[in-house]
């Protein structure tokens, strides 16, 4: 007998519908269903994504027991110990320290928007701290501030099926083809329909194979370009004259500002040809319908705000906002880092992007929550290298759902920080390179064996429902953390995840109105959402009112600033961070997926160009060693021609060929998101292949003991 | 069986393709339903051999398969007569298969690859040939030529009822129409997310060129 359990996919913002087949309480089968974004679609994650769910122990096993770290050695425990021990541990730094020395995270994977919106209540309500900020800070981190700033909502302002029923798509530093395959589909389709569409990326990705003009700029000078399509705007008269005067504001700095990029001089720093440049926003502009969509390739550099604020610009320049097909959007990579931000696991917002700073807002959470309340704005995740190994200003940090030592830029750093504080939580379904270094492992439950809503990327709530009883002795992350905040002192005793999203929107405006039911009867809720009798929100900014202080939109350009870290003659090439389209994140979900691990496996892959490869002489295939100032690793080179001379690629889902060993720490000064997007690395060959092929595997092999694979319990 | 009709094959448009392989794996999933593959590929213990492949250079991607030629090259030089052309496909005789891969030398579009044989999840053994592993003879695996069947086994088996490719199927029918009616199409096709591939009757296509070509006059 196969029971259907209807859900949304764990994997990417997508936020794709579909049923879990389940036969004898076990995950047997994945089928597309007819969601609002995938309509009866999906990739392969969704088709072959679940079988992690069964703990195949591939690259690591299931968490299934609390542990504690005694004398040295993680120790299975009972939950009562770990709870207890957590509480007290906790409680003892608040006290000596203030509850500032601690650091929370939120999680935009597999929790959900309930376990997320506990969390920060947690740290906020019950350690007395803003100190909650999760993988947002390493993504779209730029995109919440950046668009905060100019249109007032740091989501996208349009939706995902919109996509096909556009004139031009504007695509920046966005490789849909890999990371989100179901809105590629979109792409494909709006070309299809005759859209023209335009590509700007060092690579050429598929999608970029598929445009009609692919702008192949060179590595860190997005800002550059972005201000020379403002520069022809302006210059050449084309943008919309009554919407500039009517709902934009600061049009005469900016002017000043793009004066000097004319087309001409963003050549000379891009590598773009003035001529296409010209030719692009020509385009952009007469278009009826123009739709900007972006990802890690504007967001993962030291200037990443500027550049989103002045892509915004764009759009509001060529009145392109308030109607369906138009807009901008940042199509969010992880299933639910948009949840973790409306939920409010950012260290300057509450819950629906309530300022923290605003006293209003926060009596009325203090009386919510019966305490009282910080003011002051948290850390941000990216400086608790800093803090903890320079200022010593963070003794504890509560892990929840990330891996920060696989996912966060230099590596060897974020090991010395774990290793450095008084008291590390680390709380997951699977082990993983940050739980090497906890002090106390709390296991959850994963996607598929509990409930909850997640956030699309284009702001659609949708639930996601239990198929499964959870292997082990495992709980669901809100009930983890109500434990823990009960056992110190503020009681937390929700049912089920319905009364806990039931208290975040009756505080959060902007949510209020999006209940279970009206997810039930419409499959999803686009926010804002503001009362029960009203359906969601598709596009925002209708009637170009924008949700800034006085409803205009915010121009702003400035100088481009070169990224940090230039290659030399130590380090003369550069690298740049990337996905591929079989795994995700930190693989330990991907990983465990027998197909999915097999269509890609350790150590990973460096893209190098043909012109490279042979003056290093490598060939294609060959482990080769990759050196940065920061550290060394080893992976497969995979020779493209898709790729220009002197820039390489890694995918950073790789443990043994972790490209995050090498990446630097140099972080956007607004938004602090790393630059992952640009370091200096060497490529050295290796002249005995079969020694380093069977070096790769012993590491692999020891890797996955660290991981308790195949110890016991299948 | 319809009669006098030219062999279908699966073709991919380039312009859709984004290379994402979920053809390979659908076409792996299917074919390995013996080896422990479930409804999917969750219980997989075999490494995963499609029978198409995602190709990749500058200026394309697209996967690429058997084209069922009508005067097939690969059936005139196997030394066996393992393939054979039956309802409408071309298809290779596993059992028969003496690993000898002229057929994948004689293929003009490289669709024939030569793999390890499993059954019930493990490596096929031979009765008679041993190779030397670590000093010592062990019997060796069987190699055979693998190449698309457009599932002509599965969807002739009426095992599909409950499987995949008809969920995926009527999904795909209910979306855009696909050649070939209510037939149940090859994994590959049903599952691109992009309906890049598509399942080409050459009497269908036939008939629709005339038309367009009747309409352009």
């Amino acid at each position: 007998m196969t029971n259907k359990v209807l859900t949304i996919c764990p994997y990417c913002g997508s936020g794709c519908h579909m049923n879990l087949l389940v036969e004898d309480g076990k995950v047997v089968g994945a089928e597309p269903a007819d969601g609002r974004t995938n309509e009866g679609n999906l990739c392969l994650k969704g088709h072959y994504g679940w079988d992690f769910l069964n703990d195949p122990q591939i690259l690591t096993a299931r968490l299934r027991k609390p542990m504690i770290r005694k004398e040295g050695v993680l120790r299975e425990v009972s939950w009562e110990e770990a709870i207890q021990f957590t509480a007290e541990k906790l409680t003892a730094i608040k006290e000596k320290y203030g509850p500032d020395a601690i650091m929370g995270t939120g999680s935009a994977r597999g929790p959900g928007n309930e376990a997320n919106y506990v969390m920060q209540k947690f740290m906020r309500a019950v350690i007395g701290t803003n100190n909650i900020d999760h993988c947002a800070r390493v993504c779209h981190g730029p995109s919440v501030a950046g668009l905060t700033y100019s249109l007032g909502d740091g989501a996208m302002s349009n939706s995902i099926p919109e996509i096909e029923d556009t004139d031009l798509l504007f695509i920046f530093g966005y490789n849909a083809a890999v990371t989100h395959p179901i809105v590629a589909r979109r792409i494909v389709k709006a070309k299809q329909k005759g859209a023209t569409i335009i590509v700007s990326d060092p690579r050429k990705t598929e999608l970029a194979r598929i445009a009609d003009t692919w702008l192949p700029l060179k590595g860190g000078t997005n800002m550059a370009l972005v201000n020379a399509f403002g520069n022809v705007l302006i210059e050449e008269e084309l943008y919309d004259k009554d919407y500039a005067a009517n709902y934009v504001e600061g049009f005469a700095e900016y002017k000043e500002s793009v004066r000097k990029y004319t087309p001409e001089y963003a050549e000379s720093i891009t590598g773009v040809k003035a001529d296409d440049i010209r030719k692009v926003m020509r385009q952009y502009a007469k278009a009826n319908k123009a739709m900007i969509l972006y990802g890690m390739g504007v967001c993962q550099f030291a200037q990443a705000v500027d550049v989103v604020r002045g892509l915004a610009s764009l759009a509001l320049l060529t009145g392109n906002f308030g109607r369906p097909g138009v807009g901008i959007g940042p199509v969010r990579g992880q299933n639910n880092v948009q949840g973790s931000c409306d939920m409010g696991a950012l260290p300057n917002v509450y819950p629906g992007y309530q300022s923290v700073t605003d006293p209003k807002i926060r009596k009325k959470f203090e009386k919510a929550w019966g305490v009282m309340l910080p003011d002051k704005i948290g850390y941000h995740l990216t400086e608790i290298p800093h803090l903890v190994l320079k200022e010593d200003k963070v003794k504890a940090y509560y892990i929840f759902g990330e891996d920060p030592v696989q996912s966060d830029p230099n590596a060897a750093e974020v090991r010395e920080t774990l290793e450095k504080m008084e008291f590390v939580i680390v709380q997951d379904i699977f082990m993983n390179k940050t739980a090497l270094h906890a002090d106390v492992i709390l296991p959850a439950t994963s996607w598929g064996e509990h409930d909850g809503v997640y956030s699309s990327a284009d702001r659609g709530f949708q639930r996601i429902r239990k198929a499964v009883d959870p292997p082990g002795d495992v709980k669901p992350d809100w009930q983890i953390i109500s434990e823990l905040a009960t056992a110190m002192g503020y009681p937390m005793s929700y049912r089920n995840t319905e009364e806990i999203w039931d208290e975040m929107r009756a505080l959060s405006p902007k949510f209020a109105g999006a209940s279970y039911k009206k997810m039930e009867e419409q499959g999803g809720v686009q926010w804002p959402c503001p009362t029960e009798d009203h359906p969601g929100t598709p596009y925002l900014y209708e009637g170009n009112r924008f949700s800034t202080a006085n409803g205009k939109g915010r121009l702003f350009a400035c100088e481009w600033r070169a990224p940090l870290e230039q290659p030399d003659q130590e380090y003369p090439l550069t690298l740049s961070t990337v996905r591929e389209v079989g795994h995700y994140s930190v693989r330990t979900m991907t990983g465990n997926c027998r197909a999915l691990s097999q269509l890609s496996d350790e150590p990973g892959n460096i893209q190098i160009s043909p012109g490279d490869a042979s003056s290093l002489g490598i060939e294609d295939g060959q482990l080769v060693r990759i050196i940065s100032r920061r550290g060394r690793i080893v992976a497969r080179a995979q020779i493209s021609d898709r790729v220009k001379t002197g820039a390489t690629y890694m995918t950073y889902h790789f443990w043994i060929g972790a490209c995050n060993e090498l990446t630097g720490d140099a972080l956007d000064p607004i938004s602090k998101t790393p630059e992952y997007k640009y370091c200096a690395i060497r490529l050295e060959r290796i002249p005995d292949q079969l020694r380093a092929e069977q070096k790769v595997r012993q590491q692999y092999e020891s890797l996955r003991k660290q991981m308790h694979v195949g110890a016991g319990q299948a | 069986m319809k009669k006098e009709q030219p062999n279908s094959f699966v073709i991919a448009e380039a312009g859709k393709c984004i290379g994402c392989k979920a053809c390979e794996l659908a076409c792996f999933a299917v074919h390995n339903r013996d080896n422990g593959v479930a409804a999917a590929v969750g219980t997989v213990t075999t490494p995963v051999i499609p029978r198409l492949y995602v190709i990749r250079t500058d200026s394309f991607t697209m996967p690429v398969q058997c084209r069922h030629c009508e005067n097939a090259p690969c059936a005139g030089v196997c030394p066996v007569q393992a393939i054979v052309q039956e309802e409408g496909a071309i298809t290779i005789d596993e059992d028969r298969c003496i690993g000898c891969k002229a057929c994948a030398i004689a293929c003009p579009f490289g669709a024939i690859s030569l793999y390890k044989a499993y059954s019930n999840g493990q490596e096929h053994k031979q009765p008679y040939l041993r190779e030397r592993l670590d000093g010592r003879l062990e019997r060796k695996t069987r190699v055979i030529a693998y190449k698309c069947d457009l599932c002509h086994d599965i969807t002739n088996s009426g095992n599909i009822a409950s499987g995949e490719i008809a969920a995926a199927a009527a999904v795909n029918n209910s979306g855009t129409p696909s050649e070939g009616g209510g037939e149940p199409m090859p994994a590959c096709v049903s599952v691109c997310p992009e309906q890049a591939l598509k399942l080409v009757s050459q009497s269908l296509g036939a008939s629709r060129s005339r038309k367009a070509a009747g309409l352009r006059l």
